[in-house]
């Protein structure tokens, strides 16, 4: 058992240091319940230091408060946390970056912490900083192997925890949860994709590096090897959204959708854009109104989580999400293998947000304070 | 290492930030519902609305409300307007809402 004596005075600099007297800091950590459930890298002053000089210095300067704690995420929490999580100083900027974009009120960060859904912040970072950084866009994107993915998702999950108190069973009432709850942090294929890149479509520079964020459930895969052509692998894909059972169906809002570098190759080799391959996901993804009102068969429905100008008739379509623009479309995976991925999005009550790491906004933008609602 | 010591000193850093926010009491409690003017949030879950709709028949069998507001919030799970706390304050003595998921 470890024991804590006092606040570490040695450095006068820090808010947060704490002489403790114990022989095992990985125990000392879960002891406390500072942890994910994973055993962490033990912070020291060096290697906290380091962190908070990427992030500008500063280590008192007030970054975000992250709720539903409302905790102070100071530079020099913020850079514990990455430490806690195995980031390395050149991870801390996108770790910033998505911080401060799941704290704008549009994301409504404190209702995806306290949900009983089980949707996390799924985030999905653009530009050169991918490269530089070693984030892994290509094979297993959504799988283990990569440090960057793995550290700057699970330090951002560690803010959530211990800033953010959204521990499971007190703030965080999730009923399951998802394995992204531990990391849920991807790139972009921007080199394996036909098309410009997310954040260009979202008036960016290519040279721009961004991060995206929205709040799904886990990856949902969508196996087509028989179609040569947009329609036949887009029709798999909209088999996957057209379902009662997710939040989309029943709260609107956004969602994901993850084309494999193949099924892209083979949708672009039609001539087909971003846009187009939105417009026909949206077209041709719906329930119907007798779907999603189960027939009657418990009285009446009308569904207020759903858009008003939705016909509530039988046999009516209801979309799936309300426009094309409510599809958040990316290009990632490996080279081989005919995959893409749905991710469904929790609803209404969330907006994804895209920030870039330098804070601008591109001009004529409606972005507040750098943060994009999208 | 001190003689007197288990184990040895070390620098640990707590994670969680601090808390900067003043704590709010609770508004004092009512010692009675009778001729009160009664606030009923909607807070536009499934089943909220129905959920309060029973409640609120269950409390007039033995209480007389002096009024009773209805009001909605339009998301779940976001934040009240000001505007709408204000309201709300302004206009009853008690509030009842439901989460009716």
């Amino acid at each position: 058992m470890s024991k804590n004596l006092k606040p570490d005075r040695t450095s006068e600099e820090s808010a947060n240091a704490l002489l403790v007297e114990t022989s095992d800091m990985i125990e000392y950590y879960f002891e406390q319940g500072w942890t994910d459930g994973l055993p962490i890298v033990p912070p020291t002053p060096k290697l906290v230091n380091e962190i908070v000089i990427a992030l500008g210095g500063e280590p008192n300067f007030l970054e975000a408060r992250i709720p539903p704690r409302w905790g102070n995420l100071t530079r020099e929490v913020l850079a514990i946390n990455l430490v806690l999580a195995g980031c390395r100083p050149s991870y801390a900027l996108v770790a910033r970056t998505a911080i401060l974009a799941l704290t704008s009120s549009h994301f409504n960060l404190h209702g995806v912490q306290a949900t009983t859904h089980m949707a996390a912040p799924l985030m999905v970072v653009n530009g050169p900083v991918r490269n530089s950084i070693g984030l892994n866009s290509g094979a297993n994107v959504f799988g283990s192997g990569y440090r960057a993915n793995a550290t700057i998702g699970r330090a951002i999950r560690l803010v959530l925890l211990n800033v953010g108190g959204g521990r499971p069973g007190d703030l965080d009432k999730s009923t399951l949860g998802h394995p992204g709850k531990y990391s849920f942090c991807i790139a972009e294929n921007e080199e394996a994709s036909p098309w410009p890149p997310y954040h260009v479509e979202h008036g960016y520079q290519k040279d721009d590096s961004t991060v995206f964020c929205i709040a799904t459930e886990g990856p949902h895969s969508v196996t087509n090897h028989v179609s040569n052509d947009p329609e036949g692998i887009l029709d798999s894909v909209a088999s996957a959204m057209s379902t009662i059972a997710h939040n989309n169906a029943v709260s609107s809002g956004s969602c994901a959708v993850v084309i494999g570098p193949e099924h892209a190759a083979t949708i672009a080799a039609k001539r087909w854009t971003r846009r187009d391959v939105r417009s026909y996901l949206w077209s041709r993804t719906s329930n119907t109104y007798d779907d999603i009102s189960f027939r009657g068969r418990y009285g009446n429905i009308y569904n207020r989580n759903l858009p008003r100008w939705y016909r509530r008739e039988s046999g009516e379509r209801i979309p799936i999400v309300p426009s094309p623009d409510d599809i958040h479309l990316f290009v990632a995976g490996g080279e081989a293998g005919r995959f893409s991925a749905f991710l469904p999005g929790w609803g209404h009550m969330t907006a994804p947000v895209l920030r870039s790491i330098n804070g601008a906004a591109p001009l004529n933008s409606p972005c507040v304070d750098g943060t994009c609602e999208l | 290492m001190n003689k007197n010591r288990l184990h040895p000193i070390q620098i640990a850093y707590d994670p969680r930030g601090i808390v900067a926010v003043k704590p709010q009491r609770l508004a004092p409690r009512l010692r009675t519902f009778e001729n009160v003017r009664l606030g009923v949030v909607d807070n536009s879950k499934w089943n909220a609305s129905k959920l309060l709709r029973a409640v609120i028949s269950q409390l007039q069998i033995n209480t007389t409300f002096s009024e009773i507001f209805m009001y909605t919030k339009p998301s779940f799970s976001r934040p009240a307007t000001t505007a709408l706390l204000d309201r709300i304050a302004a206009e009853t003595d008690a509030v009842i809402t439901a989460i009716g998921d």
